[in-house]
């Protein structure tokens, strides 16, 4: 199984002539096999956000197609899940409640779903806020709800938009570990967004960098770390020294000119 | 913040509190205008009209404005009561009201009609007399008035129980367009209602209120006792001027028909059916005045103990006397 | 002590009152004292103004009135703000009138509510339905508009269809707003119905109707004490309906 993005180009267009048309996405193509985690680093305003939400089937493309398994996607995208940097969780709902949802959308019976969302509660370790309201859980609680909510419907890609980035740094760390944790026991495919180098090199098989607007794939990178992961190894260092050569702040580049790169052996 | 400022702050509230109530309290100036007040399209002051028309308040040298003219005679007494008027024409059931309720502080100066009101009900209705009535809804101008009384001596005098008839409140205006689309079965109230009701073709009369309680006091004079004091002169004038305004109505029936005309809005026709209706007569009734208050205890309106003392405070006489002495 | 202190400002305030009237510095007939205030209430209690109608059915009478006035504002104002909500074509056409009908002030319509009506419970409930409807309509449009758009994102991408989302995603996002609505609309009937009872009633029973007596007969002090009835109920609906609140939206 696979996912393909072939030639995606996204322009918003202004029906008011005196502004110009914001050409986001130009010519983005990748290729993703199954079972990878693949994060996606790109400047603000680049469309990552956009990218994951034409794969998502929320947002239309321009140009361009997408592909799973060699079959193209169109308008019923039940084998992706999304999670939102905002959680997006429903207030009015309970944490289980929260969980059951895409089970009760597909219309299984009520004693089925409450049973895998408390499994998804007990591996979780959300064990005792099955009643509780979002505002009453923590910041990295709502977001294991929200990966919970979205993996429970057992979606072939999982895309995360900055989902840990209204954390803060301890949270964040464990909010990985836990996710590479869920993750190294199923066989979805992750395409992560993030904006953190680290974060970048410490969950993923390859990065993905793309350029400034109108966006490209500027450089893919293999991260041939072993896993599990060592934050403060050698290897995980040096890759991170290749992608912050592309990802420096001011310095997008264009994705045709030439870059230095350095090989991580 | 402290409980001294706490304190300082709640006293200060209270004295403005005060200063501002002070103000209208001393309300009601007392001046060489008499602010006089009557009520809207009620025949039975078309005494006031005419004196007004034919000026002879004027002539007994007073000075009279208008100063209101109302819906009902409570409202009128309200007036009284904020101190907004001198002297007015009124029901007498309110005013009795007022002032055994402390409200107003007024007194008779002289009547100024007799009978004039009555039960009207929907033409071709099957009720063709008052124990009828049983089970039907029937409108009053209000509780506590002359009509309210009137209607309650008729059920009384035909062996009716108040009770099973359904008594609403509307005001007269309103009374011939209910009764046209029956939503009420009857109503009582002041001519020229009455006439009215018949010239329009909906209504016609079950009961004149001669056949109630006969030359039964209506409405009346009344002057506010503080301004009676201090004005004893002029308030004889105003009275003078109401006497000689009831003569003329009596002697010129076909000019009194035409004032009556001009204040209330209607056709002659429907004015001197309605006149033919009403005694003008300027001498109060001290015996019709006590039944009124018997009437008013008894409904648990007033708690008066002494009905004849509380009308001989009520009606002064003296003025009168003193007048046609003369 | 919290309660000690939010009844320093009443008390003082009445103990001001009873020493305005006492000592006569306002006449008595313009202010009763608030002892005869309550003496004119075991009145309106006892003895009923007018004599033989109490106070307990008037309060009956009044608010039936204004349930039956409420119910059908709420029934037709809460659907059609959803789909107000939801569909900004139906907004923009239904926009106008809304903005047109809103402010007039239901007691306007009191003489042309009585010639289709009648002097009946009909006319009352109507104009009382003209009070409560726009707060509710406008509180649930708002409640619908300001969803967060990310939620609807969410659960299309929980594979929710058009149907799920209305029902599952958008009505309980709005249901807090729709129950401020609620609650100021059932306020402002509260008010609009006493002032429409001025007018006259057909059963003879109803809290303004009684205060309009009260003012017939010149009693000032059952006048008061009515309006502090009208007060109290209007008080305690409104507590009732936070209480009812709490217990339903529990997630705000």
């Amino acid at each position: 199984m696979s996912l393909e993005v072939i030639g995606l180009k996204k322009t918003y267009y202004n029906s008011d002539k005196k502004r110009s048309n914001v050409h986001v996405l130009q010519d983005v193509n990748f290729k993703v096999k199954d079972g990878q985690f693949i994060s996606i680093i790109g400047p603000s305003g680049c469309g990552k956000t956009t990218l994951l939400k034409i794969i998502a089937g929320l947002e239309d493309s321009t140009e361009g197609k997408v592909f799973l398994n060699g079959e193209e996607l169109t308008t019923s995208r039940e084998q992706i899940g999304l999670v939102f940097q905002e959680y997006a969780l429903f207030s009015w709902r309970t944490t289980l409640r929260n969980i059951e949802f895409g089970l009760e959308i597909k219309g299984v019976k009520k004693k089925e779903r409450r049973f895998a969302a408390l499994e998804y509660i007990k591996k979780f370790g959300l064990s005792g806020f099955e009643h509780k309201y979002p505002r009453e859980l923590s910041g990295g609680m709502r977001q294991r709800v929200a990966i919970a909510r979205t993996l429970i419907n057992n979606p072939q890609v999982l895309l995360m938009d900055e989902p840990f980035g209204s954390l803060d740094s301890q949270t964040r760390n464990s909010l990985q570990e836990f996710l590479l944790k869920i993750w190294r026991k199923r066989d979805e495919t992750v395409l992560f967004v993030t904006h953190n180098v680290d974060e970048a090199v410490f969950l993923s098989d390859q990065i993905i960098v793309m350029s400034e607007r109108p966006s490209g794939i500027m450089k893919v990178l293999d991260v041939p770390c072993p896993r599990p992961r060592d934050r403060t190894s050698r290897i995980c260092n040096q890759i991170r020294k290749n992608v912050l050569k592309y990802v420096i702040h001011d310095r997008w580049l264009n994705p045709h000119s030439k870059i230095p790169f350095v090989a991580p052996f | 913040m402290t409980y001294l400022k706490k304190l300082n702050i709640l006293l200060l509230i209270s004295v403005g509190f005060t200063f501002f109530s002070i103000i209208p309290a001393l309300g009601g100036n007392v001046g060489k205008t008499f602010r006089m007040g009557y009520l809207q399209s009620d025949l039975h002051q078309l005494a006031c009209w005419v004196a007004l028309e034919k000026g002879f308040f004027v002539q007994e040298g007073v000075d009279v404005e208008i100063a209101g003219i109302f819906k009902a005679g409570p409202e009128e007494m309200m007036g009284f009561a904020s101190g907004s008027l001198d002297i007015g024409y009124v029901g007498e059931a309110p005013a009795t009201m007022a002032v055994a309720n402390k409200t107003a502080d007024v007194v008779v100066l002289a009547q100024v009609n007799t009978e004039g009101s009555s039960i009207v009900v929907k033409k071709g209705s099957n009720i063709k007399q008052v124990s009828d009535l049983i089970g039907k809804t029937v409108a009053i101008p209000g509780h506590a008035q002359v009509q309210d009384f009137l209607l309650r001596k008729a059920l009384v005098k035909y062996n009716v129980d108040a009770g099973r008839v359904n008594i609403i409140v509307l005001k007269p205006p309103e009374m011939i367009g209910a009764l046209k689309t029956s939503q009420i079965h009857a109503f009582i109230a002041w001519e020229p209602y009455i006439a009215k009701a018949g010239t329009m073709g909906d209504g016609s009369v079950l009961i004149n209120s001669s056949d109630i309680w006969p030359s039964h006091p209506c409405c009346v004079l009344v002057a506010d006792s503080t301004v009676l004091e201090k004005n004893m002169q002029e308030v004889k004038a105003i009275v003078r001027a109401h006497m000689r305004a009831t003569d003329f109505i009596n002697c010129n029936r076909e000019e009194a028909v035409k004032i009556g005309v001009k204040y209330t809005g209607m056709d002659e026709n429907t004015i001197i059916m309605a006149m033919k209706n009403i005694t003008y007569t300027y001498v109060p009734s001290v015996e019709g005045e006590i039944e009124y208050v018997n009437f008013l205890n008894k409904l648990r309106y007033l708690n008066v103990s002494d009905s004849r003392e509380f009308a001989d405070r009520f009606i002064n006489m003296e003025i009168l006397k003193e007048i046609i002495k003369k | 002590m919290k309660s000690v202190r939010r009844c320093i400002a009443p008390l003082s305030l009445i103990i001001g009152w009873e020493c305005l009237s006492s000592y006569e510095i306002i006449p008595r007939y313009k202010l009763p004292s608030p002892v005869e205030v309550v003496v004119g209430f075991k009145y309106i209690l006892l003895i009923g103004m007018p004599p033989g109608f109490h106070l307990h059915n008037h309060l009956i009478y009044s608010l039936y009135r204004v349930f039956i006035g409420y119910t059908a504002a709420a029934a037709i104002a809460i659907p059609l703000g959803i789909f107000m909500g939801w569909s900004t074509q139906l907004r923009e056409l239904m926009d106008p009138i809304v903005e047109m009908v809103r402010p007039i002030p239901p007691l306007a319509w009191i003489p042309i509510a009585i010639l289709w009506f009648g002097i009946g419970i009909k006319s009352a409930a109507f104009i009382i339905f003209l009070g409560v409807f726009f707060p509710i309509l406008l509180n649930t449009i708002s409640g619908v508009c300001s969803i967060d758009p990310i939620l609807i994102e969410a659960a299309r991408t929980l594979n929710a269809k058009t149907r799920d989302i209305f029902l599952k995603v958008l009505i309980p996002a709005a249901v807090p707003s729709i129950f401020v609505g609620m609650r100021i609309g059932v306020g402002i009937g509260w008010m609009t119905l006493v002032a429409a009872e001025f007018t006259g009633v057909k059963t003879g029973y109803g809290l303004g109707y009684m205060i309009m007596v009260a003012r017939d007969v010149q009693r000032p002090a059952e006048i008061l004490a009515g309006m502090a009835v009208i007060g109290s109920v209007g008080i305690f609906i409104n507590k009732g309906f936070r209480f009812v609140e709490a217990k339903i939206v529990k997630w705000e």
